[in-house]
């Protein structure tokens, strides 16, 4: 079940790796800024500082005011507001040599010699700095680009380099088929997760085929070695009811010993039959043309369709076709038709009927009594008696959904329906 | 007549070994590969049964030992598996015929007679039992001979009784025998009895006794009378 949208690996650990790169990038160019700015005000301060001492010493020798290079000088007849003093301000300033606007600094501060207060104005030119400071902070997004750029243009090559043998383990995964003795192949990778993976994806299947290796053996092996002693047992049977002076007194007994073992050879066949199937032994797949071999089996089971007064409707599309082992359509056909003539009433003529890409087989007969949606299940049966294996249907079910052909059942105007539907 | 029986099994290898004797076969048994190749070396058989599932390899190699020796028994090939694979094969060596485990004994006998009458032309191509007569050759029937119509199912059960007189046959061992695999279609063998019926009927028209009795509701059997 997908809650989420799901990403590659690798462009989840790019994205996250940009966010990162990001932060960090913008942390450190704003903590670039704000030193170089401290940087700024502790030259133009310094240079302030050696200003206003120099000031401050020719104040304290003449007591005349005048002006300096790049500072002004003023008396102040009456002193207000000393405390809001220094104001530092920037400004533009129109220089002539070089004809365009440049940034200054200036400081106002009001300084105090021989008991008379001034108040002094100075100018430093801090364009260079600013502009300095100006230009590595534009250099900065630039930068950001092409190393996210570089992130991602690496990622995208590693991911085909680096993840290789994982998307190669994936379609082994993907391709892994149970029963078929498949070798897993070595990958060959030097990290160290990827071979952990193969270590354990190579240890599963091994445990896996061993299992079912196990398991299909026992089951061949039941369904096979049975029929020996079966034999035995039939043929026993059958020189006791050779025997009269046996039958008149276990008539019975023999009777149903016969029918059991009877019973359970069928069950044995049937089970090695779909064994078999499961295992996928019958690949012989091609496009069956229905009509000619429903006919033909039509005409082979027309004797006992007789013996139980039915009939068989048959309505054909030569055009009608499935894909799949022409055996296993055999076995289709006459556990479906099996299954009808064994449940068929006499209101109506059983039908066969093709037309589309739909196979219908139906048969009149009362309402199941059973669950509907469980009579494709193994041994589930409303007929306990000896004929009935309670395979068949599954059989066909199984067949069915190996092939991946639509079977359903309905009940409908009386008539039990099993329709076979292709190309689902 | 000499049949070789294959089989590891040695319930079941005594069990059709009597049966085959008191046919009027004569049996010899083997239960391994190697024994078998070493019979059918020294001694030359009608027939070999052969079961394929052999401890000691598969029974097919028998069939390329008698190759090779030039050597043409008829070979019946007795299989437990369903498997088609097996059959194919054995039939394509030069088998002449394959049984699947359970089969009858009844069966097992019409196959036999069967596979010698056609290979070896020493059984018999006549068939007489009281009154009524066989020809296998043409597949005609005859009471006195008086030729009997039979369609082609009755003439099968008539020749399988004859071949299995005074035998009980049931129910279950007619219809398989006569309508092989697709017996699986039907639910009960009740059906067996028109065909009796009707055989009955015509054999008696012509004057034939009652030679064809149920016995126990089970099956029936054919009389010598």
């Amino acid at each position: 079940m997908k809650i989420f949208k799901s990403f590659r690996l690798l462009t989840k650990t790019t994205l996250f790796y940009l966010i990162f790169v990001f932060i960090t990038f913008f942390v450190s160019a704003s903590y670039l800024i704000h030193k170089s700015n401290q940087y700024i005000n502790n030259e133009t301060e310094h240079i302030f500082k050696f200003r206003e001492k120099h000031v401050h010493r020719y104040l304290q020798e003449t007591d005349s005011v005048k002006n300096f290079r790049s500072t002004k000088l003023v008396l102040l007849n009456e002193i207000r507001d000393t405390a809001k003093y220094p104001v530092y301000k920037d400004t533009l300033l129109y220089i002539e040599e070089l004809e365009q606007n440049q940034l200054h600094r200036q400081k106002t501060s009001v300084i105090e010699a021989n008991g008379k207060f001034y108040m002094v104005s100075m100018i430093v030119n801090i364009n260079d700095f600013t502009k300095l400071q100006k230009d590595i902070a534009h250099r900065i997004f630039p930068s950001f680009i092409i190393l996210a750029l570089t992130i991602i243009l690496f990622s995208a090559l590693m991911s085909g380099y680096l993840l290789n043998p994982f998307h190669r383990i994936l379609l082994q995964m993907n391709r892994y088929k149970v029963g078929k003795g498949v070798q897993v192949q070595d990958i060959n990778s030097s990290t160290l997760e990827f071979k952990k993976l193969q270590y354990l994806f190579k240890r599963m299947v091994n445990r896996i085929e061993t299992d079912y290796r196990n398991l299909k053996e026992y089951t061949e092996n039941m369904a096979h070695e049975i029929q020996t002693p079966l034999t035995i047992i039939r043929n026993k049977v059958e020189r006791l009811i050779s025997d009269e002076s046996v039958m008149q007194v276990h008539k019975d007994s023999v009777k149903a010993i016969y029918n059991e073992a009877n019973h359970l050879s069928k069950l044995g066949n049937t089970l090695n039959l779909l064994t078999k199937i499961e295992n996928g032994e019958y690949t012989n797949s091609e496009n069956l043309n229905t009509s000619r071999i429903i006919i033909e089996h039509v005409d082979s089971i027309k004797e006992l369709v007789d013996l139980k007064s039915l009939k068989i409707d048959v309505s054909l599309d030569s055009e009608h076709q499935l894909l799949m082992d022409p055996f296993l359509f055999d076995i289709i056909l006459k556990n479906l038709l099996r299954n009808a003539i064994r449940y068929a009433s006499n209101q109506g003529p059983i039908k066969i009927e093709t037309s589309g890409n739909v196979l219908k087989i139906s048969n009149y007969g009362e309402k199941l009594e059973v669950n509907e949606q469980k009579i494709f299940e193994r041994f589930y049966t409303s007929d306990h008696s000896n004929q009935s294996l309670g395979l068949g249907l599954a059989l066909v079910k199984r067949i069915c959904d190996l092939n991946q052909l639509q079977l359903t059942y309905t009940y409908s105007e009386g008539q039990h329906v099993f329709a076979i539907k292709s190309n689902v | 007549m000499k049949l070789l029986i294959v089989e590891d099994n040695f319930q079941l290898a005594d069990d059709l070994s009597r049966f085959l004797t008191e046919n009027g076969f004569i049996v010899e048994m083997s239960d391994t590969l190697a024994s078998a190749k070493d019979k059918v070396s020294v001694y030359d058989y009608d027939l070999v049964i052969l079961d394929l599932g052999l401890p000691d390899g598969n029974g097919l190699d028998i069939i390329h030992e008698l190759k090779k020796m030039k050597k043409d028994p008829g070979i019946l090939i007795v299989t437990a598996k369903n498997a088609v694979e097996d059959k194919v094969k054995g039939l394509e060596l030069g088998a002449d015929d394959f049984i699947t485990k359970p089969f009858h004994k009844a069966e097992l006998n019409a196959r036999v007679r069967s596979i010698i009458r056609r290979k070896s032309f020493k059984g018999s191509s006549k068939l007489e039992i009281n009154n009524i007569k066989i020809d296998l050759d043409s597949r005609e029937a005859f009471v006195d001979e008086n030729l009997v119509e039979l369609t082609r199912k009755e003439y099968d059960l008539l020749l399988y009784f004859m071949y299995n007189k005074s035998r009980v046959l049931t129910k279950e061992n007619i219809a398989e025998h006569l309508w092989g695999d697709h017996i699986d279609q039907a639910d009960n063998f009740d059906f067996i009895y028109n065909h009796i019926k009707n055989l009955r009927k015509k054999l008696q028209k012509l004057g034939a006794g009652n030679n064809i009795r149920s016995v126990y509701g089970m099956g029936y059997k054919f009389f010598e009378l």
